[in-house]
């Protein structure tokens, strides 16, 4: 009788289920950031939502029909949601109507704070959503919807915390890269009225404006309709709506600026007050007037960066590689024809000439590798982590340069053919003497070139021109003036000792920017991202300073040298590059003494890795003996529970349990076998994978 | 330049098209087809008031208002008073929302219908005429032939609602109309299902 209950009651579940399944074209789940957080934090959790191949569901303004997807929150004590976080969503079909919604999936973003006093444990998080699904018909849909979120002492990423990263980064940008304008285009005719927004570029990242849309946030006294009409625009973009009011017109206009381009869609926040256009006439000239002063934004920048350009070239004549080259060779022109004034002028101007054709070669260089590049997919441009790693280490060579630890040379072929050329008299002489200079000058310029050339890649292309004959200007400055009043010659600082000091100051400002760099590259990464392309930058110093030292200044042994020097840079590089590979780490979870005796009450042995931000040894540990994959295989194959003691803030219970061991501080790393009560085996301060894998053998036995 | 300014001529035209219809100025004449094959002109109204109701029973707001009665109470309620009430379909038929005449009969004796008539608009002509964003949409006509209202039914943009609490425009502005008085709330902002065009 029993059996044909269960069995009936199973039957009735499982119709219930497929009903269910039948019905909802979306699947909804609630995933979460961390696993464990502490009192007084924000955990970063999500909807999930999973529509069927057609289907779709609405943001946050659903548009001309629809409705938003709704999120209604069954909290425990101390925990308050934040607003939904919405990731930017695409129009969507039928054209005579515009919605704007998500197909396949999408993750809405909660942030849900933590109260201070939030008692340790498990909290249940639950939550109704409801939803509007359409694809040829609507189905309103909704599901119940629950995690647990465990307060402890120690944050623990979950395995879901990328993806709402993922999400996250789909979400509208909080930078200020762009500025707005917005303004009423005409008078209103009857219930519509066009507004015009117009953009333009003001952060340091240059956006690709391929493709720019307007998506506004919803209000139930007006309309901003569908369509989007681009106007011409001086600078940056403009786009035409059209309004139509319901009860009020709007006063603000809000929503997100969707940009696409390079392959990437960025979306920013729009909250702008609209002004008034009144009279024809008088809107053309505020119309004017407003373009020229958000135009004036850019060339303020544009000509900020070309000033730096021009000092930069300036700075160049004073390097040690320059400066003499003023004395012997410029001056020498100068000097033959001190009888004809007129002459001296003109091959002062054609000397200009000759080095702002050596730098325009230069820009063309930039320019093409960088269309190479854009077809190949890179994206060069500041914000991306691979072209700031890059730009990082470029600069910090830069620096080990101009301090002097190791030299840049042009193959003697390329200094020769330079030399014959200049070595002509007259007009094409001084053309010639005019690219010498910047050949002569490469040993110091490089640097500088490089770094400028570094920036200006993610600049376009009119601006890597006028950058380069900016550098160029400054760099012929000198001469041309020098032509035209050779009196002036007793100003120019003589040549001496004190340039190689000059140098040396300048590689100070440059390793700052290195720094800076650095922080930029690695702003969304982990510490240890930081560290291990830090540690990489020593290894490159020091495998540069060998080639240097013993390479280009050595006499003895240089093949030798020179393979340390590229062991040193490579073995650098292979200790850096797996450290920033995430995904297939071990499953850490957080240590505790009673985690450690429940996995060996069920038969699990267990690696226990007492570890802190602070102490190198550890993380050397962890990289070298803890997270390669013979390790990773056998505590798999093993079954072993990996648990994680975190000693950077020094909690008790880890220090006690250090004293337990007779050891005054991290690493300490244990190996439980897989029996009740069982002692661990304690490994030595410094591992390798062997002693690890050893251990591990140990203790699954 | 000439092509630019044609361009945009274009495009205001299309656009002025498209929201043709607009509170206070006449409202475009139509002619459509009925379920029962009956041909139904704007014009041949005259005199009287015509309430339009944008229709699609599959979209869970439009369902709502027929579950609950109160969509026919209202029909019936008008249709008594000698006012016009035309439901327009603007499903097009390759839509699995589509119904056939002999489909839509049937859905019409089902939920005890009282509209004056319903337009198979599978052409989205009607719809698109008078800028039918949502189902349901709903215009009133006045006896002179201009547009009085233009939005949504009630102040209640939801599908598990129960439609005799919400606040109704329709009855509202036909209150109006019928008392001699300006409607005071002539535009809302529509909700519901996208119109299937």
């Amino acid at each position: 009788m029993r059996t044909i209950r269960t069995a009936f009651a199973l039957f009735f579940c499982w119709a219930l289920t497929l009903a269910s399944a039948q019905a909802a074209h979306t699947q909804a789940q609630l995933i979460l950031a961390d696993e464990v957080a502490k009192p007084g934090e924000t955990v970063l959790v999500g909807v999930h939502l999973t529509m069927e191949p057609g289907w779709h569901t609405y943001w946050k303004n659903p548009g001309e029909a629809g409705m938003a997807t709704k999120i209604k929150w069954q909290l425990p004590a101390g925990v308050t949601a934040g607003e939904i976080q919405w990731p930017l969503p695409d129009r969507l079909p039928p054209a005579e109507v515009t919605t704007y919604g998500y197909e396949h999936e999408v993750v809405l973003l909660v942030p849900l704070k933590l109260a201070a006093d939030v008692k340790p444990g498990a909290l249940a998080l639950s939550a109704k959503v409801s939803w509007l699904e359409c694809k040829e018909q609507c189905i309103p849909g909704d599901a119940a919807v629950q995690a647990t979120l465990n307060v402890g002492t120690e944050t623990k990423a979950s395995a879901d915390a990328a993806l709402l990263k993922e999400w996250q980064s789909k979400t509208p940008r909080a930078e200020k890269l762009l500025s707005f304008q917005v303004h009423w285009e005409k008078q209103a005719e009857g219930d519509t009225r066009q507004v015009v927004i117009e953009g333009s570029q003001v952060g340091r990242e240059t956006l690709a404006l391929e493709k720019v849309d307007f998506f506004p946030y919803g209000s139930d006294d007006f309309e901003i309709q569908g369509a989007t009409e681009k106007v011409s625009a001086k600078t940056g973009f403009a786009l035409r709506k059209t309004v139509k009011k319901f009860t009020e017109w709007p006063t603000n206009l809000t929503g997100v600026i969707i940009v696409e381009g390079n392959k990437q869609t960025n979306g920013f926040e729009l909250n702008q007050p609209i002004t008034e256009e009144t009279a024809p006439g008088l809107a053309t000239a505020a119309n004017s007037s407003s373009a020229s002063a958000s135009g004036l934004v850019n060339q303020k920048s544009l000509v900020q960066m070309l000033l730096y350009a021009f000092i930069g070239g300036l700075i160049l004549n004073i390097m040690p590689c320059v400066l003499p080259v003023i004395a012997l060779k410029i001056l020498g022109f100068v000097g033959e024809a001190r009888n004809e004034p007129r002459r001296v002028r003109k091959l002062g101007i054609v000397y200009t000439l000759g080095v702002l054709a050596s730098f325009l070669v230069l820009a063309g260089a930039v320019i093409a590798l960088k269309s190479a590049g854009q077809k190949v997919g890179w994206g060069l441009q500041f914000g991306n982590t691979k072209f700031l790693v890059a730009l990082t280490i470029l600069v910090f060579l830069v620096a080990l340069n101009l301090f002097g630890v190791f030299e840049i040379t042009l193959g003697g072929r390329a200094m020769n053919a330079a030399g014959d050329l200049a070595s002509r008299h007259g007009v094409a002489g001084a053309f010639f003497n005019g690219i010498l200079a910047t050949v002569l000058a490469t040993p110091c310029t490089a640097p500088f070139l490089g770094v400028a050339l570094g920036f200006a890649f993610a600049q376009s292309t009119a601006i890597i021109l006028l950058i380069f004959l900016s550098v160029g200007l400054g760099l012929a400055l000198p001469y041309l003036l020098l032509s035209f009043q050779p009196a002036w010659l007793k100003f120019l600082p003589k040549p001496g000792a004190w340039m190689e000091k000059f140098k040396i100051l300048m590689g100070f400002p440059m390793l700052a920017t290195g720094v800076w760099l650095l922080t930029l590259a690695s702003g969304s990464s982990e510490k240890s991202t930081i560290l291990s392309l830090g540690l990489f930058l020593v290894a490159l110093a020091m495998g540069v300073w060998i080639w240097g030292e013993f390479v280009q200044r050595g006499t003895k042994r240089k093949g030798l040298a020179g393979a340390l020097s590229v062991l040193i840079v490579a073995a650098g590089g292979a200790f850096a590059i797996p450290m920033n590979r995430g995904g297939a780490e071990i499953q850490w979870q957080p240590w505790s003494s009673a985690a450690v005796a429940q996995a060996q009450a069920q038969g699990h042995p267990v690696l226990v890795d007492f570890t802190a931000d602070w102490c190198l040894t550890c993380q050397v540990n962890k990289k070298v003996a803890l997270e390669v994959a013979s390790v990773r295989e056998k505590l798999k194959q093993i079954g072993a529970v990996n648990l994680v003691g975190d000693y950077t803030h020094q909690p008790e219970a880890i220090t006690d349990e250090l004293t337990r061991y007779q050891r005054a501080g991290v690493p300490l790393v244990l190996v439980f076998p897989g029996k009740p009560n069982a002692e661990p085996v304690v490994l030595p301060e410094v591992l390798t994978s062997g002693i690890v894998l050893g251990a591990l053998e140990q203790a699954s036995k | 330049m000439k092509r630019l300014i044609a361009l945009f001529g274009l495009m205001a035209l299309v656009s002025s098209a498209f929201a043709a219809a607009e509170v206070g100025k006449t409202a475009p004449d139509f002619t459509g087809t009925d379920i029962n094959g009956k041909t139904v002109k704007l014009s041949d109204y005259k005199g009287k008031i015509v309430v339009l109701e944008s229709y699609n029973q599959d979209c869970p707001y439009c369902h709502d208002h027929f579950k609950t009665g109160s969509m026919q109470e209202l029909q019936k309620e008008m249709t008594d008073k000698g006012i016009i009430w035309l439901m327009v379909n603007s499903v097009n038929a390759h839509n699995s929302s589509y119904r056939t005449p002999e489909k839509a009969r049937a859905e019409w004796a089902e939920y005890k219908m009282h509209a004056t008539a319903w337009l198979d608009d599978n052409s989205g002509a009607i719809g698109r005429a008078y800028g039918m964003l949502t189902t349901p949409h709903m215009f009133v006509i006045d006896k002179t032939g201009t547009l009085v209202y233009d939005g949504a039914i009630d102040d209640q943009p939801d599908p598990f609602h129960d439609p005799h609490k919400a606040h109704n425009y329709v009855r509202d502005a036909v209150g109006k109309v019928l008392a001699g008085e300006k409607v005071t709330t002539a535009k809302t902002k529509p909700y519901g299902c996208a119109v299937k065009y």
